[in-house]
C-alpha cells in the first residue's frame, strides 16, 4: 500500500494503443487495500489490457500505474513477488498433477514454507491433488489457477475473467473460493463480464466500455444513483401481453423468449398493468417486482444488449 | 540466475516428457528405428554379393567351369537361365535387370586359343540388361573386372601395374560405424530444434508463458533450464542409440569427452535456432513447418546419411555452410579417426556458430506482449 495515499493500486491517465486502435483510453482509478475491485465490461472493452498493464505483463503507451507504491514499468521483479495472478484463459502443464503444479510455482517464487495442503483445501481440490492437469474439468482448472495465484501469499490477487466458459455450477464453486479470499482480507482485482459475479463479489465496480471507465462505485450506489425505477417481470406471459402493456405507455421487452420485463416508476403502475391484463383476460404464470440490478445499470450506461447473463456491446442509445 | 527456479523448470519439463509416451517414443525410439533399418540395409550390403542370371548357350565343360568361377571369385549369386528361352523375354518376365549370355562355340574358341595359339580366336560375352535399373552399371563394372582378370591370366604375362590398399585406420571399419555418428548428430539436431520450437510455441499458445510472466522467473532461468532439459534429452537419446548399436551391431567406436562436447555444442546451436524461430513464428503448426524447412535439407545435405562427396560440387560447397556438417565431421573425427586436431577444428566452428545463434536466440526471446 502507498503510505502517502492509502491505495494499493493507483492508475492515472492510463492509455494503451495498438497502432490506430485505442484499447485503453485515458483511464484513472484507485483500489483500496483489502477491497474486492471489479472491472466490469463487455468483451473488447479493455479489461484485460488494463489488468495486464497493472500486473506488469504489458507496458502502457502513456499514463502511470502504481502498485503497492511501485511504478509497474520500473519495478517488475519486486512487484511480481508480492502479487498473485490468474491470467485470462489460464492453463498449466498437462502431465503435472495439482500438487506438483503448486510445488512448481512455489519454487518459482522461492517460497520455502508454502502450505500446499492448505491451498488445495482452500480451493476444494483435496480429492484431485494427485490428478494430472489434463484430466481436470474447466472449473477445477480455474480453482487450481486461483490456488497458484496464492502460492506466494500475495498482497494483491488479480483474477482476469476467472469464470468465463464455466457452467453455472462450476461458476458458483469458483465464487465460493473468491468469497473465501475476500474473508481472508486480500485485495482482489477482478475483471468480468458477468453482472451477477461483480454484484455478488465486489466492493467497488468500475464499468469500462470502449476503453473508458464510464461509472465507478459500490454496486448498491451504482444502482441507486443510476436508476430510479422498478422492474416488473411477468413469467411465461401470453403473446398479447406485450401489446397491452405498450398501449399503456410502458416499454416492455421479451426476456428468455417467454418472460416480459418492463420498467415502472411507482408501485401503482404495477397495479394498473395487472388490472389491465385481468380485464383483457391475458395469462401469465407468475410475477416479480424488484429494484434494478447491476445488469440494468450496465444496460442504461452502455446501451449494451444483454445475452445469457453476460453483455455484448452495441451502439450506445 | 536462481538454481532453485532452474531446477524446478527442469524437473517439470522432464516429468512432463517422461509421462508423455508419444514424446518418449519419438525421443528414444525413432533414432533407434533408423539405426536398425539403415544398419540392416548396410550390413546386408557388406556381406552379400549381387544376384546374376547367366545363360550358357555353349553347355560345355569350359563354359560350366567359367560360370562356377564367377560364382566363387566374382561373389555373384548365380541363377542359370534355360538356353532355350530368349534372354530379353526372360528379363521382362522374371523382372531381373541383367542376363549374361555365354555364346555357343565358347569352348571351341577357348581351345583354339590355348592349344593352337590362335590369338585371333575370341568370344563375345553379351550383357542383356534393363537400362532403368540403377544397379546394372555396378554389376557390369564388376563383370568387366572379372573378364579382364581372365584375359590377363590367359595371356600369361604378369601385369606391370599392380595395386595395393592401405587404410589410414588401424583397423577396418564397417559402414554402420560411419553411420552412427551421423545419426547421433541428426537426432540431437531434431530433438533440440523441434523440442525448443514445440515446447515454447505450445506454452505460449496455451497461455502458460503469460502466467510465467507474472512470476519472478527470469529469461536467464528459463533459457538455462531449457538448455539443461534439451541436453539431458540429447545425452539420454545418444546413450540409448549407442547401447543399441553396440548390442545389435557390435560397433567399435572411440568414446571420449569429444562426444559430450559436440552434443552440448549442437544443443546450444539448435536451441538457439529454435528460440529465433519461436520469436517469429507464432502458431505451433507453422513453427513445426519452419523447423522442418531447416532440419530436412540439413539432414540430407550435411552428410548424416551418406558422404557429401557423392553430391554435385555446388551442393558440397553448400553442405560446408551447414552447422550439422561440422558436427558430423567432428563426431566422425573423434569417434572413428581419433583425430583430436580435426575434432578441435570442427568444434571451434560449431562453437562459434552456437555462440552467435544462441545469443541471437536469447535476444529474440520475449515474453511480455505489446511492447
Amino acid at each position: 500500500m502507498t503510505e502517502k495515499t492509502g491505495y494499493t493500486i493507483e492508475v492515472e491517465n492510463l492509455t494503451k494503443r495498438y497502432g490506430d486502435l485505442v484499447a485503453v483510453d485515458d483511464i484513472s482509478f484507485t483500489v483500496s487495500t483489502g477491497e474486492v475491485f471489479a472491472l466490469l465490461g463487455p468483451n473488447g472493452a479493455g479489461k484485460t489490457t488494463t489488468v495486464e498493464i497493472i500486473n506488469t505483463i504489458r507496458t502502457p503507451t502513456s499514463g502511470t500505474v502504481t502498485l503497492l507504491g511501485m511504478d509497474v514499468t520500473k519495478k517488475k521483479l519486486d512487484i511480481v513477488r508480492r502479487i498473485g495472478v490468474l491470467p485470462q484463459g489460464f492453463n498449466s502443464f498437462d502431465r503435472i498433477t495439482v500438487r506438483e503444479t503448486l510445488q512448481y510455482y512455489s519454487r518459482l517464487f522461492s517460497c520455502r514454507n508454502t502450505d500446499i495442503a492448505g491451498l488445495i483445501e482452500l480451493v476444494n481440490l483435496e480429492d484431485k491433488a494427485n490428478e494430472q492437469y489434463k484430466n481436470l474439468s474447466g472449473g477445477l482448472r480455474q480453482r487450481l489457477g486461483i490456488a497458484i495465484a496464492l502460492v506466494n501469499d500475495p498482497e494483491v490477487v488479480f483474477l482476469d475473467e476467472p469464470t468465463t466458459g464455466l457452467d453455472p455450477r462450476a461458476r458458483r464453486e469458483v465464487w465460493e473460493v473468491l468469497q473465501g479470499l475476500k474473508q481472508k482480507g486480500k485485495t482482489v482485482f477482478l475483471t468480468t463480464h458477468y453482472m451477477e459475479e461483480a454484484e455478488l463479489l465486489a466492493d467497488t465496480v468500475a464499468i469500462i466500455s470502449k476503453g473508458k471507465i464510464i461509472a465507478m462505485d459500490s454496486p448498491a450506489k451504482l444502482i441507486e444513483n443510476t436508476t430510479n425505477y422498478l422492474v416488473l417481470t411477468l413469467l411465461s406471459a401470453d403473446d398479447n401481453v406485450i401489446e397491452i402493456i405498450r398501449t399503456m405507455g410502458f416499454e416492455p421487452v421479451l426476456d428468455n423468449d417467454k418472460d416480459i420485463k418492463t420498467r415502472v416508476e411507482h408501485i401503482d403502475d404495477v397495479q394498473k398493468i395487472l388490472s389491465a391484463l385481468k380485464e383483457a383476460g391475458a395469462f401469465y404464470l407468475g410475477l416479480d417486482v424488484r429494484k434494478p440490478n447491476l445488469e440494468e445499470v450496465f444496460l442504461k450506461l452502455t446501451g449494451a444488449a444483454f445475452h445469457n447473463g453476460h453483455v455484448v456491446e452495441r451502439e450506445a442509445v | 540466475m536462481n538454481p532453485r527456479v532452474v531446477g524446478a523448470n527442469l524437473f517439470v519439463k522432464l516429468l512432463g516428457v517422461y509421462r508423455e509416451k508419444t514424446t518418449m517414443f519419438f525421443t528414444l525410439a525413432f533414432p533407434i528405428i533408423l539405426i536398425l533399418v539403415f544398419g540392416t540395409i548396410f550390413m546386408s550390403q557388406d556381406n552379400a554379393g549381387f544376384h546374376l542370371c547367366v545363360q550358357d548357350l555353349d553347355q560345355t565343360k569350359s563354359s560350366i567351369d567359367s560360370v562356377k568361377e564367377l560364382e566363387v571369385n566374382g561373389k555373384f549369386k548365380i541363377t542359370r537361365v534355360d538356353p532355350a528361352v530368349s534372354a530379353i523375354q526372360y528379363i521382362k518376365v522374371n523382372k531381373v535387370n541383367l542376363v549374361l549370355v555365354i555364346p555357343k562355340g565358347f569352348e571351341k574358341s577357348l581351345l583354339r586359343r590355348k592349344f593352337f595359339s590362335d590369338y585371333k580366336s575370341s568370344v563375345t560375352i553379351t550383357y542383356v540388361y534393363d537400362p532403368s535399373s540403377s544397379s546394372v552399371p555396378t554389376k557390369m563394372e564388376i563383370l568387366n573386372g572379372v573378364l579382364a582378370g581372365i584375359n590377363q591370366e590367359m595371356t600369361s604375362i604378369p601385369p606391370f601395374l599392380k595395386s595395393a590398399a592401405t587404410s589410414i585406420l588401424t583397423r577396418k571399419y564397417r559402414f554402420i560405424e560411419y553411420f552412427i555418428p551421423g545419426i547421433i548428430a541428426m537426432s540431437v539436431m531434431t530433438l533440440s530444434l523441434f523440442g525448443t520450437v514445440n515446447l515454447n510455441t505450445e506454452l505460449r499458445q496455451k497461455g502458460i508463458i503469460r502466467k510465467l510472466c507474472t512470476t519472478p522467473i527470469t529469461h536467464t532461468d528459463w533459457i538455462l533450464s531449457d538448455i539443461l532439459y534439451q541436453s539431458t534429452i540429447a545425452v539420454v537419446s545418444t546413450i540409448t542409440m549407442l547401447l543399441v548399436s553396440y548390442a545389435v551391431y557390435d560397433v567399435k567406436l572411440h568414446l571420449d569427452a569429444w562426444l559430450l562436447a559436440f552434443i552440448l555444442l549442437e544443443v546450444f546451436a539448435f536451441v538457439g535456432i529454435g528460440m529465433i524461430l519461436t520469436r517469429f513464428v507464432k502458431e505451433a503448426q507453422s513453427a513445426a513447418a519452419a523447423a522442418n524447412a531447416i532440419s530436412f535439407p540439413m539432414m540430407f545435405l550435411s552428410g548424416s546419411f551418406f558422404p557429401i562427396e557423392l553430391m554435385p560440387e555446388f551442393l558440397q560447397k553448400f553442405a560446408k555452410t551447414l552447422p550439422l556438417y561440422y558436427v558430423n565431421e567432428g563426431l566422425r573425427a573423434a569417434m572413428i579417426f581419433e583425430d583430436n586436431q580435426a575434432a578441435l577444428h570442427d568444434a571451434a566452428i560449431i562453437g562459434v556458430f552456437a555462440a552467435v545463434v544462441f545469443i541471437l536466440g536469447v535476444i529474440a526471446t520475449r515474453w511480455e506482449e505489446g511492447q
